[in-house]
């Protein structure tokens, strides 16, 4: 037999050192007693007066020989060997996506991934050379190249699952550059095969999938969107929610609306396979009872049972939305007054009203608290230099950067109306009549809300540069739309898109995509907090932006990143961040609050308190990854070279002769055997040899406690009768 | 039988609290209180036969005397005391004859206590267990008008105290029995046991409490058996000595001799000890039988009332 440290087996030199201990006469332990009387035959065979005792046929001192001859073996690490079933470089990719959560098999396939990929180690060819591969969003490299078994192992069982779509692509790629480098290589895969993006990268090397999962574990339902409208009102908040049954069976689930830890509502929804159901909850908060975080639930569809799972997934059953919290919003009408457009606004909730008139509108585009204005109206006029906030221009006089005024329209009639158009909801405009209005071309990115004669539109909307933008293309005093219900129902639904109340369905952030915050004028940076409490402070670059990019979004839930306030300069009363400190052409959004990303997230808009904490959610929203079947192992394996086959390898060829130089060798043939230490089975056997040991060396102990809990019954028993 | 007289305060032994050396005891002060004292005065130390003891006593003897209890008839003859004719008769058969009654005699109780070194040691020590046994039996044989004798047996010689009689002498047996110190040097029990028997005068009981720890202890019986009076042995071992709790590789040196010997003391060892223990006990019972001396194995743990009260008896040491 093999050994492969053949030198440990000098350890076998203990064995003459174990028998010297035996006849090395012991030192015994004076006891005084009454008389020797009674003892003088028992001790007789144990007396020795000289130094050296005779050696003594004991089955302890056998024992004791065995054990260090076995453990001199143990240390030579005998082993036998086989063919090897693995290249001499392997690269070992773990899928670590979302559906790898899954626990159709115990405890969740990543686990089972893990010990797929550590078992198939075993036949790795001696002195083989194992690279590591963590397939997340990203590839990440955990091991490189090493033999160290162990170090491999301990390498796959410290990566931890993560909630983001996987890409093996790019682990496949990274293999691919490994794999290149060695003549040898072969590229191992555990996965469940369900892949949410099929990979296309092509490896110079077989590809072998360790496929974890049940087959029939697709077992799934999953939030997929989730948005938040605020509603016309600008009051209450809209929830629409959409969840998919990847399943193929009827599934039934309860959707929970959680609004800051507090139950709101429940209703229970039944999807057909392979679809979705969509639920909208109205009314979802309001001025007495605000909402500012909105957790959606997916649970069993029994309400009385609280404690079954719904599904095999539990990532996809939960989802988060950051509602920004409801305040009031500033309006400035730069104008000469029209009373019928301030009559409709003051009706508006929510909303303060200024008045500037054009000439002195330059001086007050910045509000004397520093914030911007939430909208500004242009009644008539336009300013050569669009303010960067939401705008509703009445009538421009001119072309601008919000449309080309081409002309007049005389007596317009109003087209055919959207009937899904969301500012004209609850607005009739049948019997609206308008005297002038100017002609517009519709600007690309703009749609037609009124579209008017010719294809000038009366009324357009959209966002350009990033902001909301109207224009309406007559003066309400122009037209007797003033005199009608449909005033002030027009109005309210415009405004509330330009204010942000019914803007386009948030998107959330995916789940390690990087989201890029803005930090506030007066803070040094921003303390964010993830959901599990994890923190970190981040600080803007000397050379930087006044924004940060925080990119450890690798966990589902709400992230909290508070404005780090910078300390009080000396001399001054206190914190400033007066509006005359601000340059005159700062950005509303430089002052405060997170990228277009995160705003769309429910972060604060333009001109909330700038020190307010910042709240992003993080979300799934995947469908893909949701879809937790286990795919096929061909599309990976075709991905790589074919495996020669079986046998032929090894088999000497049909010439008989040797392969010529430069023929393409298998390199298979050169293959060094695996090795399977024989060390388990031999600390097995030691460790019963030390057991039995043990109780040798204790049995008088072990025969006296008996001994005497037997005497304690009987003398219990003799008691008692 | 009369009860305990409180002795004289000249003639009971104090400590120097003014409380009495041996009563109550030390080692257990409710043993020897007057209850104790009461009980015991219900009980005889038994004989194999009637002795012919010297002065008149509680004891049965071979001798026809003035007791209450009727023994036999005879003639009259001249000189008898006409109070012993019994009337009855010389009216029915005009005959004269004389009640015979049993004569009651004392006899000498010694006790001999092995005063060795081994004796000192085990837990509970067995010399205070041998005294406080010769202590209630001493004052059974004070209380039975009997004469108590103490002898020390240490070195290779006995040293007898004085002898004792009436149970007014109670506190001088404590006394003397309490002032018994264990020997140091080795004790040749045999030259002893010799010395003691030589000393014996007349008739009577030897009672020998000892733990006969000693190669020749056969002997000892044999010696002290031979002599005309009856032998009870009371051989005494601490728990210590039935059930040795040693372990391990060990060198047991005799206190006695201060000759050691080495001992593996496993279990196998410490269960051949335990038979040969048995055996060793066994041949001094037989030796006991053959001789017609009464054989009594007792272990210091066992508490000095169910000694008396239940163990001597049941052995008919006491009755």
């Amino acid at each position: 037999m093999p050994f492969a440290t053949p030198l440990a087996l000098l350890g076998l030199l203990f064995v003459p050192a174990v028998v010297a201990m035996y006849l090395l006469k012991l030192r015994r332990t004076e006891t005084i007693v009454p008389s020797t009387l009674l003892w003088q035959r028992l001790a007789a065979d144990v007396e020795a007066n000289a130094p050296w005792q005779k050696l003594r046929r004991s089955l302890l001192f056998l024992l004791q020989l065995l054990l260090v001859a076995i453990l001199a073996f143990l240390a030579a690490r005998p082993f036998v060997e086989r063919p090897a079933g693995l290249a001499r470089d392997l690269v070992v990719i773990v899928d670590t996506s979302a559906s790898m959560a899954a626990t159709d098999v115990a405890p969740d396939r990543l686990a089972a991934a893990k010990q797929a990929a550590i078992d198939a180690l075993k036949d790795l060819p001696s002195g083989g050379k194992v690279s590591v591969i963590e397939a997340g969003r990203t590839a990440r490299i955990v091991a490189t190249g090493t033999s160290d078994i162990s170090r491999v192992r301990q390498a796959i069982q410290s990566i931890k699952p993560t909630v983001s779509r996987g890409d093996l692509g790019d682990a496949l790629a990274l293999a691919q550059q490994l794999a290149i480098q060695s003549g040898d290589a072969e590229v191992l895969v555990a996965t469940d095969a369900a892949l949410a993006v099929p990979p296309t990268t092509k490896v110079d090397a077989p590809i072998r999938v360790l496929r974890v999962g049940d087959l029939k574990g697709s077992r799934n339902q999953a939030i997929v969107a989730l948005a938040v409208r605020r509603a016309p009102s600008g009051i209450t908040n809209s929830v629409f929610v959409s969840v998919a049954n990847l399943d193929l069976e009827t599934a039934t689930r309860r959707v929970e609306v959680w609004g800051d830890d507090r139950l709101l509502e429940t209703r229970t929804v039944t999807i057909d396979p392979q679809a979705r159901s969509d639920v909208v909850v109205d009314n979802v908060g309001d001025a007495d009872h605000p909402v500012s975080i909105l957790e959606i639930r997916l649970v069993a569809g029994d309400a009385t049972d609280t404690t079954a799972r719904p599904d095999l997934l539990a990532t996809d059953d939960r989802a988060w939305a950051v509602i920004p919290p409801a305040r009031t919003r500033a309006i400035l009408i730069v104008g000469e007054g029209d009373p019928y457009l301030e009559t409709a606004l003051s009706y508006l909730p929510n909303t303060s009203l200024f008045g500037t008139t054009p000439e002195a509108y330059p001086h007050d585009v910045i509000r004397p608290d520093g914030t911007s204005w939430d909208l500004i109206i242009f009644e008539g006029n336009v300013p050569a230099t669009l303010p960067t906030t939401p705008i509703l221009a009445i009538a421009p006089p001119a072309s601008s950067g919000l449309g080309e005024v081409v002309g007049t329209l005389k007596n317009p009639g109003i087209a055919t109306l959207g009937t899904d158009e969301p500012i004209l909801r609850y607005v009739d405009l049948s019997t609206t009549h308008i005297a002038e209005a100017k002609q517009l071309t519709l600007p690309a990115w703009a749609r037609a809300v009124i579209p008017g004669p010719k294809g000038a539109p009366l009324l357009y909307s959209g966002v350009r540069a990033g902001l909301p933008a109207a224009v309406l293309a007559f003066e309400p005093r122009q037209s007797d739309l003033p005199l009608q219900v449909a005033f002030p129902i027009l109005l309210a639904n415009l405004t509330g898109e330009l204010l942000g109340g019914s803007a386009a369905p948030t998107s959330a952030v995916k789940p390690g995509d990087p989201v890029a915050l803005s930090v506030p004028t007066g803070a040094g940076g921003l303390h964010v907090v993830a959901p599990d409490g994890r923190a970190v402070d981040l600080t803007p670059g000397a050379g930087g932006g006044p924004s940060v990019t925080y990119t450890q979004t690798d966990q589902l839930g709400v992230y909290v990143a508070t404005p780090i306030a910078l300390p009080a300069p000396s001399g001054s009363g206190g914190p400033s961040r007066a509006p005359s400190a601000a340059p005159s052409g700062a950005t509303p959004s430089a002052s405060g609050g997170p990228s277009p990303t995160a705003a769309a997230t429910g972060g604060v808009g333009p001109g909330a308190d700038p020190m307010a904490p910042i709240r992003f959610a993080v979300d799934l929203f995947d469908v893909d990854e949701s879809a937790i079947a286990p795919g096929s192992n061909r599309v990976l394996e075709d991905l790589g070279k074919t495996q020669p086959a079986a046998g032929a390898s090894g088999a000497p060829g049909a010439s008989g002769g040797a392969p010529a130089p430069g023929a393409n060798v298998d390199p298979a043939a050169s293959r060094p055997n695996a090795r399977d230490e024989l060390w388990v089975p031999i600390v097995l056997i030691v460790l019963v040899g030390l057991c039995f040991e043990w109780a040798l060396y204790h049995r008088d102990a072990v025969l006296r406690a008996w001994r005497g809990l037997t005497g304690r019954l009987r003398r219990s028993q003799r008691s008692g009768t | 039988m009369t009860l305990p007289q409180t002795p004289a305060p000249a003639e009971r032994p104090t400590a120097k609290d003014g409380r009495p050396v041996f009563l109550p005891s030390d080692v257990d002060p409710t043993v020897f209180d007057e209850a104790f004292l009461r009980q015991l005065e219900r009980l005889l130390l038994l004989m194999r036969a009637p002795v012919r003891g010297g002065l008149k006593g509680g004891r049965r003897s071979v001798k026809r005397g003035q007791s209450v209890e009727f023994a036999d008839y005879r003639e009259y003859a001249l000189g008898d005391d006409l109070r012993q004719l019994d009337w009855n008769v010389l009216a029915r058969l005009e005959k004269l004859f004389v009640k015979l009654f049993i004569e009651e005699e004392d006899v000498t109780i010694t006790f001999l206590l092995d005063g060795s070194a081994s004796m000192a040691s085990g837990r509970p020590d067995k010399l205070q267990f041998a005294k406080r046994a010769a202590a209630a039996l001493g004052y059974i044989g004070l209380a039975s008008e009997d004469k108590v004798a103490v002898s020390v047996l240490g070195g290779r010689t006995a040293r007898r105290r004085t002898q004792l009689r009436g149970s007014g002498r109670v506190f001088r047996l404590l006394s003397d029995l309490s002032s018994i110190a264990a020997a140091d040097g080795p004790t040749d029990l045999v030259a002893a046991a010799r010395h003691a028997a030589a000393q014996l005068t007349g008739r009577g009981v030897v009672v020998l409490i000892s733990d006969l720890l000693d190669p020749a202890a056969d002997r000892v019986i044999r010696e002290l058996a031979s002599t005309r009076s009856e032998l009870i042995v009371l051989h005494v071992l601490s728990p210590d000595e039935l059930d040795p709790p040693l372990e391990g590789d060990l060198r047991l040196v005799d206190v006695e001799t201060g000759a050691s010997i080495d001992v593996t003391a496993d279990l196998a060892t410490i269960d051949a000890y335990r038979e040969r223990l048995a055996a060793w006990k066994e041949s001094f019972a037989q030796l006991a039988a053959k001789r017609q001396a009464t054989y009594v194995d007792l272990s210091t743990e066992v508490p000095l009332n169910e000694l008396i009260f239940a163990e001597l008896r049941r052995r008919r040491v006491l009755g």
